[in-house]
């Protein structure tokens, strides 16, 4: 089910790090020693995977703006998504959007 | 006199608050039935409520399946499949037979638990007064946050299911009566305080129980402070992880603690000396005894420790669960943990936590429960009602 968007995204320095930084934010906000441990890679689903819930979206998406500031509106990101793509959404899609818009926000 | 007809969907949390209700109207010389399914409800209705038996019993085998796929869910996952599997089906089918129903009591006042959308089309339907009961505050507590097409998605199937059989959409959806919303909670615990006039927040609505005799008293120690570790009917099958951890943890503090846990034989293997494995629990006799409880944060099973003072540890499961715990978490009243992954150590570090006398949990518990005392429970929700008739 890998994109080709997402396979690019490996290779890219830069998403590397975002990706750390948004791998750290989830375990902070589920908060357990379990995810300490867990490889969270761009393919690792919030629904099935994390079992987050709505309400721990909402503080991510506090992290997330404390993180990258207001050029990140994950909560604007979220705002557009139905129901299916709030389910089937990857960890992959946040880190291109966040990717996205900080280089929006540099040009 | 009145007469009240109660409907509530075949969810063991739904039947309580319903039956504590009900059973309140009929003390004070009121006419009241309760429309059900006959094998999930029938048995946890007391002997002087009668039973208005809703054809479309689900056979057993289907009724596992369907839990079985709920089980494996979670998070927004498992909201689709409520509603797309379970609610929206069960309320085209209670159409018909609630119709049938009010016809034959003839009900001054329908009182419709908040997942029977059926009966509350019926309501709307034929224009008669009707209440939402809430048993759960989760609906309106910003449920779904930052999901807003989440959010959107169900408030279109309840659309959706008003317009299949022609029925105007009202002001609110089938969710909320725009007459009364009894809801099953005290405001204090929701992220808003403000709320229109006919909702109403009325506390723990607990009344009559399915007895449980028998219940060993005596084995209880007075020298230590008891915990109550219970999962609610629906999740005990599934919970077998998680007591283990949590008898286990009762284990590693036993010079302190004695530990009652819910659950069938057989489901905690060797439970340290200090545990008391139970089927049926006196539940609200022993909150009065306990220093703490451990829960899915089934609303019940808060409302009930929180009007009593008691803090909980909150391990939430699916559903409404996630925004109960959350509830408790930020009134104070208790810890969190992860009922899929919570060890022994985590769970009697949190349980040693809120049953620290001097601690913050408590004091928080014991502030709510002055809260509850003012919402007034069954009392004030007949109170509301018998307004409405």
């Amino acid at each position: 089910m890998t994109s080709p968007g997402i396979a690019d995204l490996q290779t890219d320095p830069a998403e590397e790090k975002i990706l750390e930084q948004v791998a750290t934010l989830l375990r902070e906000v589920i908060g357990e020693e379990y995810v300490l441990d867990l490889q969270i890679t761009l393919e690792t689903s919030f629904n099935e995977d994390l079992e987050l819930e709505s309400i721990e979206f909402v503080t991510l998406a506090d992290r997330l703006t404390a993180t990258y500031g207001t050029r990140v509106d994950f909560v604007g990101f979220l705002s557009e998504k139905d129901v299916d793509q709030v389910i089937n959404m990857k960890v992959g899609e946040v880190v291109d959007y966040i990717s996205t818009s900080l280089a929006a926000s540099d040009g | 006199m009145s007469r009240f007809l109660f409907v509530v969907p075949p969810l063991t949390g739904h039947v309580n608050p319903a039956v504590g209700i009900a059973g309140e109207l009929v003390g004070r010389g009121h006419q009241v039935a309760v429309a059900a399914h006959a094998s999930v409800v029938g048995p946890l209705l007391p002997p002087d409520l009668p039973l208005i038996a809703l054809p479309g019993d689900l056979p057993t085998a289907e009724r596992d399946e369907i839990e079985r796929r709920g089980r494996a869910l979670r998070g927004p996952a498992s909201l689709k499949f409520l509603w797309e599997d379970f609610l929206v089906p069960l309320g085209d089918a209670m159409v018909g037979p609630v119709d049938a129903a009010v016809d034959d009591f003839r009900p001054d006042v329908l009182v419709v638990d908040q997942q029977a959308i059926g009966a509350a089309l019926v309501g709307r339907r034929r224009g008669m007064p009707w209440a939402t009961l809430a048993t759960t505050s989760a609906e309106l507590d910003d449920p779904y946050a930052v999901l807003a097409g989440v959010g959107e998605w169900v408030s279109d199937r309840l659309d959706d299911f008003s317009d299949s059989h022609g029925v105007p959409r009202g002001g609110s959806d089938l969710r909320f009566s725009d007459h009364l919303t009894l809801i099953c909670s005290i405001a204090a615990l929701l992220r808003t305080h403000d709320h229109p006039d006919h909702y109403a927040f009325v506390g723990a609505a607990a009344g009559w129980r399915r007895p449980a005799p028998d219940f060993p008293w005596a084995a209880l120690d007075p020298g230590r402070e008891t915990v109550l570790i219970s999962l609610g009917t629906v999740v005990r099958e599934i919970g077998g992880r998680f007591l283990q951890a949590a008898a286990e943890a009762a284990g590693l503090l036993a010079d302190r603690v004695q530990a009652v846990i819910v659950a069938p034989p057989g489901l905690i293997v060797d439970p340290p000396p200090n545990v008391l494995v139970r089927e049926y629990v006196p539940q609200m006799e022993l909150l009065e005894r306990v220093g703490g409880v451990v829960s899915h944060a089934g609303n019940n099973t808060v409302c009930e420790s929180l009007s009593r003072g008691v803090p909980l540890v909150v391990a939430p499961v699916r559903d409404d669960q996630p925004i109960i715990a959350e509830q408790v978490v930020r009134a104070g009243a208790g810890e969190r943990v992860r009922f899929g992954r919570a060890t022994p150590a985590a769970l009697a570090r949190a349980i040693d936590a809120v049953l620290d006398p001097a601690g913050t949990y408590r004091a928080a518990a014991l502030r709510l429960r002055d809260d509850f005392a003012t919402a007034g429970g069954v009392g004030a929700a007949a109170d509301r009602l018998e307004k409405l008739s």
